[in-house]
């Protein structure tokens, strides 16, 4: 066989190879998204989004508590954990650059993405649970900022690194003070790729159940007091789930439904910002 | 000594005396001593790797951006010494601007571009923010065919035009010197003879200091041109001297092309 031909055969191989593996990976993806809709369609209800949960037995009834202490959560969390994580990773990309506890703090975050997050959980438990003594809504939101905050660090050094250093000598040479040039160039540069990890950062915390189960918990009643337990679109899904009715069940999947086409628009909304950005 | 013209002193802006700059171990410049005159232009010719880019950085200090960096000797600029401790190094940086080898343009537009400087010296007047950039694009020869896109990014100029929007950016804050560092080695022909035409035109408000590795340019628009080798000032003289009848034999060979 010549050499060329051999070359081809091993191209087709490899092609087929990887084509089947990205295939096996799609389908997956979009069997659960189909399974998802397919179950959850037929739950979704104006009631769903208006009204609260009843005792099981009784008709009707929704989530309205749990769209609306998910909402809460989240909201604290991007409160407590966008500005860390930006300034953080303002810190590495520019005034920690070649300092030892630059790369200790890189490294770290860097870890710290990997930390199961039921590991979180438990430790926002342990600092923010078990003290006051009752489970609450600022645990659950401290505990999704911890699982942000090396995400956002991390998208930020790293787009704040693509801003080009000429960038910030142009801007040193225009006699401009650093906190200026970070503020007014480097930022401007990297702002939607910034921007764009936040809401992918926004999208990985909105689907976590386990830092919730120990921390904000669950609760069946309407409530925008986050001292007490706060219910949560995710450990709803769970107990629902895991609960004997069958109606548990349908607005199980209605919750899954809903969260998923959420995380899908956040993701896709910062995917086609990128694309839109880098387009020129 | 010889090799090197004395500029009349009511002539010369900057005085550089014995500098030299080390980065850690390294000795990238030393012993270098010059005049560069008021309104004129100073070419820093030599080979790659000569050292021309560190002594022109030097001037505003950029090597205070990265650690390790060492001065030595003085450059003396209207009685004051610019690598001195005491001095406020966006102030400096105010006072002398610089253009790059690559165009820079920040991320914004073609106004905000002009305007940020002017919003760094604390210009924030609408009225005179518009006029003076306007003025600053017209002397960079970039009025006409940026006067109808001011609002949008500068990112869409071509290499050429962005490189003017540098200068005009760099002019707005009306320096009295501005640095060249080869800005015109990544442009085409055309582009490159407007930069060249305009940095001649400049001389007459500013004081010019260009790095270049085209010897036809440093002999087209320099007044004085010194010659670096190896992180040495090998010799210092009016441009034509320089490129007609250099007092150095090495100078000679570079300029006749046998090296570099």
């Amino acid at each position: 066989m010549n050499p060329l031909t051999k070359r081809k055969i091993q191209n087709k191989v490899a092609l087929s190879l990887s084509t089947l593996a990205a295939a096996i990976g799609l389908f997956w993806l979009f069997f659960i998204l189909w399974d998802v809709f397919r179950h959850g369609m037929s739950f979704i209800t104006l009631d769903l989004f208006t009204k609260d949960p009843v005792p099981p037995g009784f008709e009707g009834g929704g989530l309205r508590n749990a769209f609306v202490g998910q909402i809460l959560i989240t909201l604290v969390a991007m409160v407590i954990g966008i500005p860390i994580g930006v300034l953080g990773g303002t810190f590495l990309s520019e005034y920690g650059r070649h300092s030892k506890l630059g790369r200790f703090v890189s490294t770290l975050s860097d870890i710290m993405v990997s930390i199961p997050s039921i590991v979180i959980g438990t430790f926002v438990y342990a600092i923010m649970v078990k003290p006051i003594g009752h489970f609450n809504g600022w645990a659950g939101g401290m505990a999704l900022a911890i699982i942000m905050i090396p995400v956002v660090i991390r998208t930020t050094e790293d787009m704040m690194s693509l801003v080009p250093w000429s960038l910030r000598e142009a801007a040193f040479a225009l006699g401009a003070p650093y906190y200026k040039v970070i503020t007014q160039v480097v930022y401007r540069g990297a702002a939607t790729g910034i921007f764009t990890g936040i809401l992918l950062s926004i999208a990985r915390v909105g689907g976590e159940t386990a830092p919730l189960l120990f921390t904000s918990f669950n609760n069946s009643f309407f409530t925008t007091n986050l001292n007490d337990s706060t219910p949560s679109l995710t450990v709803t899904i769970f107990q629902y789930a895991m609960g004997p009715y069958d109606d548990w069940h349908g607005m199980a999947w209605a919750a899954a439904l809903v969260i998923t086409a959420a995380i899908l628009l956040v993701t896709i909304a910062g995917r086609l910002l990128i694309k839109w950005r880098y387009r020129s | 000594m010889s090799k090197n013209i004395k500029i009349p002193a009511e002539e010369v802006l900057i005085q550089v005396q014995d500098l030299g700059l080390s980065y850690g171990s390294v000795r990238a410049i030393k012993n270098i001593t010059m005049d560069v005159a008021r309104n004129a232009v100073t070419a820093l010719i030599g080979p790659s790797g000569c050292g021309k880019t560190t002594f022109l950085r030097c001037f505003n200090r950029m090597h205070d951006l990265y650690p390790g960096n060492h001065y030595e000797g003085r450059i003396i600029m209207e009685g004051q010494d610019l690598l001195g401790n005491d001095v406020d190094l966006t102030e400096l940086r105010a006072g002398i601007g610089m253009v790059f080898q690559k165009p820079t343009p920040f991320p914004m537009t073609v106004f905000d571009n002009i305007a940020y400087g002017l919003k760094l010296k604390g210009i924030l007047n609408r009225t005179e923010l518009t006029d003076r950039a306007e003025m600053a694009l017209k002397h960079a020869a970039l009025w006409d065919e940026v006067k109808d896109r001011l609002k949008s990014g500068a990112s869409g100029l071509s290499g050429g035009q962005q490189q003017r929007l540098v200068i005009a950016r760099a002019l707005a804050v009306e320096p009295k010197v501005i640095l060249f560092d080869e800005p015109t080695s990544a442009l085409d022909p055309i582009s490159t003879s407007k930069i060249e035409e305009l940095i001649f035109q400049l001389k007459k408000e500013v004081t010019v200091i260009i790095v270049t590795h085209n010897m036809q340019q440093a002999a087209r628009i320099s007044d004085y041109t010194a010659f670096m080798y190896v992180g040495e000032l090998i010799e210092f003289n009016e441009t034509d001297v320089i490129f007609t009848n250099p007092n150095v034999k090495l100078t000679e060979e570079y300029v006749t092309g046998r090296f570099g």
